[in-house]
Formats: C-alpha cells, sequence, structure tokens
C-alpha cells in the first residue's frame, strides 16, 4: 500500500537557519512523533525506531535511514527510511525528499514530498485510514520541526515553542491523534482539506 | 386393517423420502452442545501459532529463534530447515503441484507460513511468534496475472525453473501453470468467421473466500505407545486427509484414525490439507503429546483457500434470430504462488466445461491458462462444483449480451436456445451427457409467478422517468455429483463414496457414510432414504459421518456430491439389505421370494391377506432363523461409483433498484426455481437454497480480497470482507419442478449448490440490466454502493 504526499509547512527564520536545522538527521528525527535515532553508523546511514499507538494498537518499527544525498544548492535532503515492526508483522518505508525555500517576511517554508509505503498487518488493517494516519504524522512533524526553530531563538514565542518541544510526546500517541485523523477524514469527505 | 388411512399412517411414521423432517443436528446445535475442533481438549495438549510473513514476495535472510525459545512454556519453533530432514517442508498438492509447509528460502505470498511456534498455551504461543524475528530481502512482487508471463516478470516458483513440464501441459513460462483446453478450435473459429452476430464480453470473477463461521483447524494427537495417530480435524474429506498424511508422514494408514466432529461450514474452504495441519501432526509425533492448531480469522482469509479469480472472455457467435452457432471461453486463471486447486486430477480447470450450459450449442471451444502470482494459494469450489460457478458466469453473462446486440428479451433468447425435453439425455459439444431436464417449463412457470411482462412495462415506465431498476434472469444448468472414477479421481484415488448399514435385531438401525455433513443435514436426509427404502422409521436410524476408523471409504462432501454419490450409495445399500430380507421373509413365510411383495415396512404374500413379514420381524429372524446356507445378521456396504454426473438446473430471476444518489442497490423480489430432482426433504432444501442464495448474494454484492501493488491484501478481517446478516439479507421466493434423474437410484441430482452457482450471474444481470439502456453490457462483482454510484457517476446520471 503506497501513499504519495505532498506537504509545506511555515518556518520560522531564515532559510540558513532551516536548512542548517535540517541536515541534522537526529534532530530532524526527534521531530517525527514517536521516532528517535538509536545509533549512527556513518556514512549518513543511522539505526532508528518509531513507536506508534493508534487505538488499541501498539507498533514499533526498527529501521534504517540512509541519507541518499544533501544538495546545499537547493537545500535538499533526500533519505529513504525502512523498518520493520519488532513483531515482524508489518514494514514500512518513507522515500522522503524535503528541502527549503524563502518564504514570506524573511521566514521560510519546508516543503516535502514522501511515498510512503506499508506492508503486512498494518496495510491490512489501518489501509484506509493510512492517507489520514501519514498526513497527521507529517503535520506534527512539521509543527515540532517549526516549534524546534522557533524555540532556537529568543522572546517569548521562542519560550513558547520550547515549552512545546518538552512536551511533544515520546510516543505517537493517544485519543488526540485519533481525533484529528478523524476529523481530517471527514474534511476530506466535503472536500475542504487538500492532502496533498 | 389395509385400509388407504393405515397405509398412510405407516407411510407417515417412516418419515422417508419426501417429508420435511426436522434436522436431528440441530437440537444440540440450538443448545451449544456441538462438539467442534476448538472444543477437543486433551490432557497435556500444546498450542501451535504460525510465524506469517508481511511481504508478499521476499526471500528469508535469517530466522532468529533464540528470543522465542527462551520465553517460558515455549517448547519449540520449528522452520522449514527443521522439516527439511523429514522431508515435510514441501507438501504434494492436489493439483499436481508442491506447497511449501513452511517458507523455504522464500515467501511467495503474504502471511505465508515462515515458522510455527509451540507452546503450553495459546497465549503464550501467540507471545512467542512476535520473538521470532525474521529478517527479510524484499523481491519485485506480481499481483496482475496478467503480467504474469510477461518478458520482465519476476520469478516467482524458483524450485520450477527449467522444469517446463507441467502437471497437464508444457509451461510456457516460469510462471505459468497449464494450458487446458476442450472442444475444438478450428471448427469454432471457422463459425465465428462466418457467424451473422458475434458478440465478446470480458469479465473478472473476482477472488474470494468460503469464510465459513468456523475457521479451519485441528488436534494432532500421537500415542507413542501403540504407535497410533489420531487427528481432529475440520474437514471434508476424512478419508483423503488420512491417505494423504499417510504417504506424508509414512505412518501406516492403519495406525492413522481421522475424525472430522461437528464442521461449522466448510463451503470448499476444508478440502485441502493446510501447512497449519502438517505442522500439528509434525509437532505431535515429535513431542508425543497433542498439538492443537486453530486459525484466526485473517489467517483463515488470507491463506486457507480462496476461491474463483477467474478473468473470462466469453464469446458467442449467432445467428440473426439468436440461435447460438458455437461458443468461445477463454480463461486466464489466477492461482496464486502454489497450485493447490482443489480439482478432480485430470482437470486442472475443474468442470469448466460444462460452459455450454443449459443450451444446444453445436460446437465450442475452451482455453484456460493458469499462472502464479504472490497471493495465496487455494482454487476451492466456494459452495459450487469445481469451477461450475465460474462456467455458469460466463455462459449467462454472455447470453445477456447476445440479447442486448440482438434487441431480443433475454427469456426468449434462452427459450429459442434451450436443450429441449425431448433431447435428453443430451450430449454436450464439450463432452458431457446432461441426464435430464425440462427447462422450458421451469421457465415458463418463473416467468408466470412474476408476471414477467408487467416487470418490463414497469421498468419502461421508470426508465422514462429517469429512475433505474433492472430485471435479472438466469437458466444454468449445474453438474454435481463427482464423480464416475472413469473421469473423476483425487490422487488416484476414484471419486466413488460408500454407505454401510447395520440393522439390529430389533429392527432399529445404524448407518455410516464416506461423506461428512458441515450444516447439510446428513443425520436426518440419509436417514430419510433408509427408511423409505427398508421401511424402518427414520427416527430408529442413527446416522455416523467423519471418523475414519468406523466408516467405510469415501470421498468425503463437496461440489453437491453427497447426495448424487453417498445418498445413492446409501440407497443401493439399503437394496442388499432389502434383498436379503425378502429371502428371509419367504423363508419365514415359506414361499417362493416371487410370490412377496413390498409394501412400506413389510413383504406381504401376493393375494394372500395377513401372509406378510415386517421389517422389525425380519431383523429379528436375520439373527436367528435364517434360511439354511445363509449367514446371519442384517448388513451391506455400498461402494458407488456413478455412472454419470446429475445436472441440477434452475431459473432465478430478480428485481432490483438503484438508487442513483448512493449507489444502493435495493433487490425488491429474487424469485428461485430449482429442479434438483427427487426431493428426499423440503424443508431442509429450502434451507440449503436460502443459505445459497445468501452466499451468492455476499459474493456478487460484496465480498472481495483486493491487494495493493504490493501484494498487500486489503480485507482480510470481517470489517472488511461482507457476511451478510438478517440486517442485509433479501427476502427470498423459492419454487420448484421434479425432474428425477434417469441414472440414480432415487432420482436425486443434488441442490446445495445450485442457489449460489445461479443467484451471483442473476444479481449481475440485474444490475446491469438497470443500466442496459444506455449501453452498458456488463459490470464486474462486487455491484457494491461505491461501484455501482461510480457507474452511476460515469454515465453522467447524477443529477
Amino acid at each position: 500500500m503506497q501513499v504519495d504526499l505532498n506537504k509545506e509547512f511555515a518556518v520560522p527564520g531564515s532559510t540558513t537557519t532551516a536548512w542548517t536545522f535540517l541536515q541534522d538527521i537526529k534532530a530532524v528525527a526527534s521531530c517525527m512523533p514517536g521516532a528517535e535515532i538509536t545509533e549512527e553508523l556513518g556514512d549518513g546511514k543511522y539505526k532508528g525506531k518509531v513507536k506508534a499507538k493508534i487505538g488499541p494498537a501498539t507498533m514499533a518499527f526498527n529501521g534504517d535511514i540512509d541519507v541518499k544525498s544533501i544538495d546545499a544548492d537547493k537545500r535538499e535532503i533526500h533519505l529513504i527510511g525502512k523498518g520493520q515492526d519488532t513483531k515482524g508483522t508489518s514494514s514500512a518505508s518513507m522515500d522522503l525528499r524535503a528541502w527549503i525555500v524563502a518564504g514570506e517576511e524573511g521566514n521560510s517554508t519546508l516543503k516535502g514530498e514522501a511515498a510512503v509505503t506499508v506492508t503486512g498487518k498494518a496495510a491490512s488493517l489501518g489501509g484506509r485510514m493510512m492517507t489520514q494516519v501519514s498526513d497527521q504524522i507529517l503535520n506534527q512533524f512539521g509543527q515540532n520541526f517549526a516549534n524546534n526553530i522557533a524555540s532556537m531563538g529568543e522572546g517569548e514565542e521562542a519560550e513558547k515553542a520550547k515549552d512545546a518541544v518538552a512536551e511533544q510526546p515520546a510516543e505517537l500517541n493517544g485519543f488526540a491523534f485519533g481525533w484529528s485523523v478523524f476529523v481530517g477524514w471527514l474534511k476530506s469527505l466535503f472536500g475542504s482539506q487538500k492532502t496533498s | 386393517m389395509d385400509s388407504v388411512a393405515d397405509k398412510q399412517e405407516r407411510e407417515d411414521s417412516l418419515a422417508g423420502v419426501g417429508c420435511s423432517r426436522k434436522r436431528k443436528e440441530d437440537s444440540r446445535f440450538i443448545q451449544g452442545k456441538g462438539n467442534y475442533v476448538d472444543d477437543v481438549k486433551l490432557p497435556g495438549m500444546l498450542f501451535a501459532d504460525m510465524v506469517r510473513s508481511p511481504f508478499a514476495h521476499a526471500r528469508i535472510k535469517s530466522i532468529n529463534k533464540e528470543k522465542a525459545l527462551a520465553l517460558p512454556g515455549v517448547h519449540a519453533v520449528l522452520t522449514a530447515d527443521d522439516l527439511k530432514p523429514l522431508n515435510l517442508h514441501w507438501m504434494p498438492t492436489l493439483a499436481g503441484d508442491v506447497q511449501a509447509v513452511l517458507a523455504d528460502e522464500k515467501v511467495h505470498f503474504q502471511y505465508q507460513e515462515v515458522a510455527v511456534v509451540i507452546a503450553d498455551d495459546r497465549y503464550i504461543a501467540a507471545d512467542a511468534i512476535e520473538l521470532v524475528e525474521v529478517e527479510y530481502e524484499e523481491l519485485p512482487v506480481l499481483v496482475d496475472p496478467h503480467k504474469a508471463m510477461t518478458d520482465d516478470a519476476p520469478i516467482l516458483r524458483e524450485d520450477l525453473v527449467g522444469k517446463m513440464d507441467g502437471a497437464h501441459s508444457k509451461r510456457e513460462h516460469n510462471n505459468h501453470i497449464f494450458n487446458w483446453q476442450a472442444g475444438e478450435k478450428e471448427a469454432t473459429d471457422r463459425v465465428f468467421d462466418s457467424a451473422d452476430v458475434t458478440v465478446s464480453q470480458d469479465m473478472l470473477y473476482h477472488r474470494v473466500h468460503p469464510c465459513p463461521l468456523e475457521t479451519c483447524g485441528c488436534v494432532a494427537s500421537m500415542d507413542k505407545i501403540n504407535g497410533k495417530l489420531t487427528v481432529y480435524i475440520t474437514s471434508q474429506a476424512p478419508h483423503v486427509v488420512r491417505t494423504v498424511v499417510s504417504l506424508l508422514s509414512g505412518v501406516p494408514e492403519s495406525n492413522i484414525r481421522i475424525i472430522s466432529p461437528d464442521i461449522g461450514g466448510g463451503f470448499g474452504n476444508k478440502v485441502g490439507v493446510y501447512p497449519g495441519y502438517v505442522c500439528a501432526i509434525v509437532a505431535s509425533i515429535v513431542t508425543g503429546v497433542p498439538v492443537k492448531w486453530v486459525e484466526d480469522r485473517m489467517e483463515n482469509i488470507s491463506t486457507t483457500a480462496f476461491a474463483r479469480d477467474y478473468h473470462m472472455r466469453g464469446e458467442i457467435a449467432a445467428d440473426n434470430d439468436g440461435h447460438i452457432k458455437a461458443l468461445r471461453v477463454n480463461v486466464l486463471a489466477d492461482h496464486g504462488a502454489f497450485d493447490a486447486c482443489a480439482d478432480p486430477s485430470k482437470f486442472p480447470a475443474g468442470l469448466m466445461h460444462i460452459c455450454t450450459g443449459s443450451y444446444d450449442v453445436p460446437v465450442a471451444h475452451l482455453n484456460v491458462d493458469g499462472v502464479y502470482t504472490n497471493k495465496a494459494p487455494g482454487g476451492v469450489a466456494y459452495r459450487c462444483s469445481f469451477r461450475v460457478t465460474e462456467a455458469v458466469y460466463v455462459i449467462e453473462r454472455t447470453m445477456d449480451v447476445l440479447a442486448q446486440k440482438l434487441g431480443i428479451d433475454k427469456a426468449e433468447i434462452r427459450r429459442r436456445n434451450f436443450v429441449k425435453k425431448e433431447q435428453f439425455p443430451y450430449q454436450t459439444c464439450l463432452g458431457w451427457e446432461l441426464d435430464s431436464g425440462d427447462y422450458h417449463t421451469a421457465l415458463d412457470k418463473v416467468l408466470d409467478a412474476v408476471d414477467y411482462p408487467a416487470l418490463r412495462r414497469e421498468q419502461e415506465e421508470k426508465r422514462a422517468k429517469g429512475e433505474l431498476m433492472g430485471i435479472g434472469l438466469v437458466t444454468f444448468t449445474e453438474i454435481v455429483g463427482a464423480g464416475p472414477s472413469k473421469n473423476c479421481d483425487i490422487l488416484g484415488v476414484g471419486m466413488f463414496d460408500s454407505a454401510e448399514i447395520r440393522v439390529h435385531p430389533t429392527g432399529s438401525a445404524i448407518a455410516r457414510m464416506g461423506t461428512i455433513t458441515q450444516g447439510q443435514g446428513h443425520q436426518t436426509t440419509y436417514a430419510q432414504i433408509i427408511a423409505t427404502e427398508l421401511g424402518i422409521s427414520s427416527d430408529e436410524i442413527s446416522i455416523e459421518e467423519g471418523d475414519t476408523d468406523t466408516a467405510p471409504y469415501g470421498l468425503g462432501t463437496y461440489g453437491s456430491r453427497s447426495t448424487p454419490v453417498g445418498g445413492a450409495a446409501t440407497a443401493v445399500a439399503a437394496r442388499k439389505i432389502k434383498a436379503k430380507a425378502k429371502k428371509i421373509a419367504a423363508h419365514l413365510l415359506e414361499v417362493n421370494e416371487d410370490d412377496l411383495e413390498w409394501d412400506i415396512d413389510r413383504f406381504k404374500v401376493k393375494g394372500v391377506p395377513g401372509q406378510e413379514k415386517t421389517m422389525k420381524e425380519i431383523a429379528w429372524a436375520a439373527y436367528n432363523n435364517v434360511p439354511e446356507g445363509m449367514e446371519p445378521g442384517l448388513e451391506a456396504v455400498d461402494y458407488y461409483d456413478p455412472p454419470n454426473f446429475t445436472y441440477p438446473y434452475g431459473v432465478y430471476l430478480c428485481v432490483v433498484d438503484i438508487d442513483k444518489d448512493t449507489g444502493v442497490t435495493h433487490i425488491r423480489r429474487f424469485y428461485a426455481l430449482d429442479d434438483c430432482g427427487t426431493r428426499i426433504n423440503p424443508m431442509i432444501i429450502d434451507g440449503q437454497i436460502h443459505g445459497g442464495l445468501n452466499e451468492g448474494y455476499a459474493v456478487a454484492m460484496g465480498q472481495e480480497m483486493p491487494f495493493d501493488e504490493q501484494g498487500n491484501l486489503l480485507g482480510n478481517t470481517l470489517m472488511d470482507y461482507f457476511i451478510p446478516t438478517f440486517v442485509e439479507t433479501p427476502h427470498w421466493e423459492t419454487d420448484y419442478t421434479v425432474t428425477p434423474s434417469p441414472h440414480h437410484p432415487i432420482g436425486a441430482k443434488g441442490v446445495a449448490e445450485s442457489p449460489h452457482v445461479g443467484s451471483i450471474p442473476t444479481f449481475t444481470s440485474a444490475v446491469v440490466d438497470a443500466f442496459s439502456h444506455l449501453g452498458v453490457t456488463h459490470m464486474d462483482m462486487p455491484h457494491n454502493a461505491f461501484r455501482v454510484w461510480k457507474k452511476v457517476k460515469e454515465l453522467g446520471l447524477l443529477d
């Protein structure tokens, strides 16, 4: 089961700041809800894990991240993440291209294109919610990414962003996420939300 | 004494053939006292659970069992490498192929069995499978059968590379399984080249699953002291399982006892031998304690035996009046990763060559190619006799297309092409001999019952108002009761069946058959056959099936074969007893056998009132006063090899109303007329027809097994897989005619599958009919609301 997603997020600060942050794979990974880098293998390769709890199902994915290219001119990073859940029933992979462009008023924009592929039970059981789930995961990612950059600055906004980063859940979790997926799905029914 | 009332009373007291006798088995089922495989609990029993592949096609790089073995309560983790020394990592299939028991170096479909965990209980086993670490390397996945034989298609079966001689034909590609043909290609092509009219229609009979309420499972119990292996198993063919287990395990067949206890529905799902059975048996042989394996719903739908998946093209050549001149059918059959179809050995496409249907077709050609894809193996006859469902679908759909092209009503075009009553027995051009039928009478009865002209008028009015109403009509002929051993065998064993009847001294009886009931009501109906034949009340006859230690060898129950074959054996065995009883009666009455006549439950001396012996008296005498030279006792066994198949038929009509805005199809009326020959128990027939129509409705309107490009099965739970409950089920109207089979001892033909086989194309016919005035000739199943709505949208019918 494959879902293609195109997203963009407003990021505070200059393109240079955002681009610097984007190249820090560990930091970027931590923006993904429930994800963390557990080992750096060198040569752009990492080991990581993702934990997701959606409704009654908990899935923990162990996997590899391979940074295929970093293009400073385009401010673009291309990476492939692959993982298998620890129970051996599902696997997931993401081919992600992310780049930074200049936004309004000296801020910048994070743009991303991702192809997410899921096999096994996760696809059989979660197939019909996959677009919404992937979309919400990326929305949270975008929010966390922006918060992380904002928290590097100073002042009230930065303090708020720091708090938000600190409160970022350790795993993809809970009712709030399920609710946002549900709302996203409802909205998509009425065409008020574009997932691409 | 011999009054009509007295005769009637004696007749009624038998509750024999023709009586709507209440089902004997229901008292235990409705009290929750059935005994299913999962109810079997033996001392010291262990549990098996399967590690399954998340990938549809991948190489297994490593399997690490350590963490699983470290879990307290886990006894063993077995992989293909562990089964290799026993040569049980692969097993033969019924279709002449081999199938991996546990994935050997590669997985070929999603959810394939990779390892089996044996543990103290089901919960520990379930925890332990998550601890088995399997490292995979993904391979390109082949999902679309149309791409199976292309040059760049991935090689699925590495074990077959270079082996181009298949079990049924030469293989043209490594993903090719067989080519199979029937009829005359050139003669058919010639007719097509010069015909007035030809039609051609592509259609997909989609992949579905029988999905019985009870999933598959077994309890294997090896007694190491006496060397006896007992297996409780959900099997529609326990004797075949015994033979297969003996061949695979090397345990002498005499030391194997297979018990099929109560079965919660089979529908073809429980014909085959599955890896779970083999693993449980091996585990029990190794450990010396009983091992239970019962699959869950996802495992059931995903791995044990899909049905259908025939990509078909039906073509008819006809004259301008709609008389068929030739039929051409081409099939691409998606068999999944291993060819494990359950068909008679000689027929890789089952009885697909019954596709000439109820029609007088001068010449025909059928071509079937089977291919491998990265999907689960199976290809079972889901409430159907070996691909008859597909055959009926293709001919009935194509007939509608022909009618539409010529502007002839779909009832009229059928009437013009029916095999006529006087043509029976009728030789079809594809090699079958239809035993009996009166199709015109059946069609007229249905058209009258529903007032067909009025329905067509109503449809005209509705169309004028922009409303969608459809009328579906199907006139099907089945081929059931496999089968004559000249045509049919399973692994070399002829497809006869058997009955053994013993009449006790006090006149009651026990009978055992080689078939096995899964809801058909054998305990009730077999007793009725014996009651009528022997004059013993059916309430005094107990029927036992499913224990290979006690029942005579038989090929089991599927393909509507119990009544045509097992029922025939029962009647013939009873007649053997009756012949002996007659000799005893003559001896007791001191007359010649020829002076006796049979009267319901006794032999009478012709023309001498009062000189008679009842079957009860004869039974007693059989154990103490037999003629000189005769052995005592009153029992018989019969192995019945049928001279022909039986050909039940029916006429089904369906009226639908489609809501344009939602795409919801409302089944307004469904009228089903069946002719199954002699009717043994009308109530059970009605029940069978209701059940079959329900499953037909399920397939036509909702059931499907969709796969994505990665080979993920999307929809293997009952959240997605459609099982109609009383909420969705339409109202069924049933009717019948009776045209007995001339070659069956009591004229019965079998009925359980007709309603499934016949109803599915009827629903399609009705849904398509609602759009036919807009030029639509066919719509693929399932006709769920979304798909129908898409058609409405595509045609621009939305306001």
